[in-house]
């Protein structure tokens, strides 16, 4: 068998355990009995039922998908602008995402579910035009990624002049859902979230061979006949749909997106996106599962920055030691 | 010998600037290795760049087995033209088979899936330029010279039978240019390629091209080799 093959069997043992125990335990006791019963038999009424199916199976379904989608995310992002810094949270996507959200939520642009989501995907994707707009006129990596920064800064200059003229009432959901959660996501929601990351990730997956070449280069990418304008226009919609839907049902996620390739790519070892597109997914689901176990008391950002800072560092001496 | 690669009436360059005065006329017959020469900035990769299709011509055509570059769609013309740069930045991680591998992008599914044909053009052409003892090991972690060899690969992996290279031996030591060179002739005879390469090294392009291109501010010259220097095809190298 080959590497790729037990990693991903892996992957996938510990999310489902991971799933399981998420599911079983949780800050209220629950029977392991009735949790089994009520997952067998959903249509039950009771204290156990409700909890399994009302707050678990939505929080362990929000983290598999948020942490899967902006892992790619994440993943599309390193490879089109080729920089392994890159990522949602670092290039101010998800802030555009979040000001989408803002002025859902707080300016009275909201037309339901949809108007949120939609929103955040269109914050989201205005944020990625800008950026590679500065991608194709700077050629130092770090510039990007001040840049990055700096747009992040200036929404949430923008989010706290939306706040300042906000009813309270608003606000208060405002301020909660910028706090980052799992457990926000509906169980009649779930199938929302779910099709928007497989239509983001349809959108990265159809341009595989951009993504292998452009690693390279997008001159190199032309030289190979790839229609790169449109691929890579195609990857980084995905990569805004993908992130722009997390910060919706989420809130802002932070490190996922930038920290999960690099621990994908040092378990399957190659650079090859018809692996590392799943392995990618996995990887992510894994990651925030594991994060999602960690008491309700503690933020969810906090975890993942304790994973993610290290995972970043480690990139960046790397990157000096070249 | 039938023309693998034909311009007529080209001028090229960038936008509507022209590199050239004159207009180039030139055939690129298949077997046949033909040095370009010119002085920095004369626009020697620029006329390659045009040649694979990258960059539009000015004025003129370019026609890649007797059909117009623009005819052919990017794919098909990639599975003919290839152009080997040996500036080009590396990815991190990237080993040097997964490098080679992308050589056959212009043949592959939507999925980038490879096929036994496939594995097998790249096992052929690590093989060809010797670099599978280091197939697993990332590329840029590779010496210059390794690097130019794996470039080589990846391009062949494409399976062309037009192949340009923009100054192979940048970074070979001399031997290395020799084989280089030698490799060159081998292939284009064997697997019956033209092949453009671009150097500053006279010596080179005298004892190992069919015939040479010079480009300067005025015109292009082309000569066979043996003739380029008593035509005065070098007359710009001496100051």
């Amino acid at each position: 068998m080959n590497r790729g093959a037990v990693c991903f069997a892996s992957l996938m043992s510990a999310a489902l355990l991971l799933a399981f125990l998420a599911i079983a335990f949780g800050t209220v006791e629950v029977p392991f009995v009735d949790v089994l019963k009520s997952l067998v038999e959903p249509g039950g009424e009771d204290v156990a039922h409700r909890i399994v199916w009302d707050l678990r199976i939505p929080r362990v379904a929000a983290a598999v998908l948020a942490g899967g989608a902006l892992a790619v995310s994440g993943l599309a992002l390193q490879s089109v602008f080729k920089n392994p810094l890159c990522g949602p949270f670092v290039l101010g996507i998800s802030s555009g995402a979040s000001f989408g959200v803002a002025l859902a939520m707080l300016a009275g642009f909201s037309f339901g579910r949809f108007g949120v989501l939609g929103a955040a995907s269109l914050g989201a994707f205005a944020v990625t035009a800008v950026v590679l707009w500065i991608a194709s006129r700077f050629r130092e990596s770090a510039v990007l990624l001040v840049a990055g920064l700096l747009i992040g800064y200036f929404i949430d200059a923008l989010v706290s002049v939306l706040i300042a003229g906000s009813a309270a009432e608003n606000l208060r959901v405002y301020v909660a859902w910028g706090m980052g959660s799992f457990g926000r996501l509906t169980l009649d929601a779930i199938w929302i979230f779910a099709v928007a990351v497989c239509v983001g990730l349809a959108l990265v997956v159809g341009s595989m061979r951009y993504l292998n070449a452009a690693r390279v280069g997008d001159e190199f990418a032309r030289g190979l006949g790839l229609p790169v304008r449109r691929a890579r226009a195609c990857v980084l919609l995905g990569a805004s749909v993908l992130a722009g839907a997390t910060t919706a049902f989420c809130g802002p996620v932070a490190f996922v997106g930038i920290a999960v390739p690099h621990l994908a790519f040092m378990l399957f070892k190659t650079t090859n996106h018809r692996v590392l597109v799943p392995g990618v997914f996995a990887c992510g689901a894994v990651l925030a599962l594991l994060a999602g176990l960690f008491p309700v008391s503690v933020p969810l950002n906090a975890v993942l920055s304790l994973v993610g800072v290290p995972v970043i560092l480690s990139v960046l001496v790397r990157g000096a030691k070249r | 010998m039938s023309a693998v690669l034909e311009s007529r009436s080209l001028c090229f360059g960038y936008g509507a600037k022209a590199c050239c005065a004159m207009p180039l006329d030139f055939s690129l017959a298949m077997g046949e290795v033909v040095v370009l020469m010119g002085e920095n900035g004369c626009g020697k990769s620029t006329l390659l760049k045009t040649f694979a299709g990258l960059v539009n011509p000015v004025a003129g055509t370019v026609a890649l087995n007797g059909r117009s570059l623009g005819g052919w769609t990017p794919r098909d013309r990639a599975r003919r033209v290839a152009l080997v740069r040996m500036n080009q930045s590396v990815p991190d991680r990237m080993t040097v088979r997964e490098f080679v591998s992308l050589g056959r992008i212009p043949y592959s599914g939507f999925l980038d899936c490879r096929s036994a044909e496939d594995e097998r053009s790249v096992d052929e052409a690590m093989d060809l330029l010797d670099v599978d003892a280091f197939a697993s090991r990332p590329i840029a972690e590779l010496s210059d010279g390794e690097r130019s060899r794996v470039f080589l690969a990846q391009a062949l992996a494409q399976q062309v039978n037009v192949l340009l290279l923009d100054e192979p031996n940048a970074f070979l030591d001399i031997p290395r240019s020799h084989a280089l060179f030698r490799l060159l002739k081998k292939i284009a005879a064997e697997r019956q390629m033209g092949i453009v390469v671009s150097t500053h090294s006279v010596e080179y392009a005298e004892r190992y091209a069919d015939r040479i291109l010079v480009i300067d501010p005025n015109r292009v010259r082309v000569s066979c080799a043996g003739e380029a220097r008593s035509q005065g095809l070098f007359d710009w190298t001496e100051i």
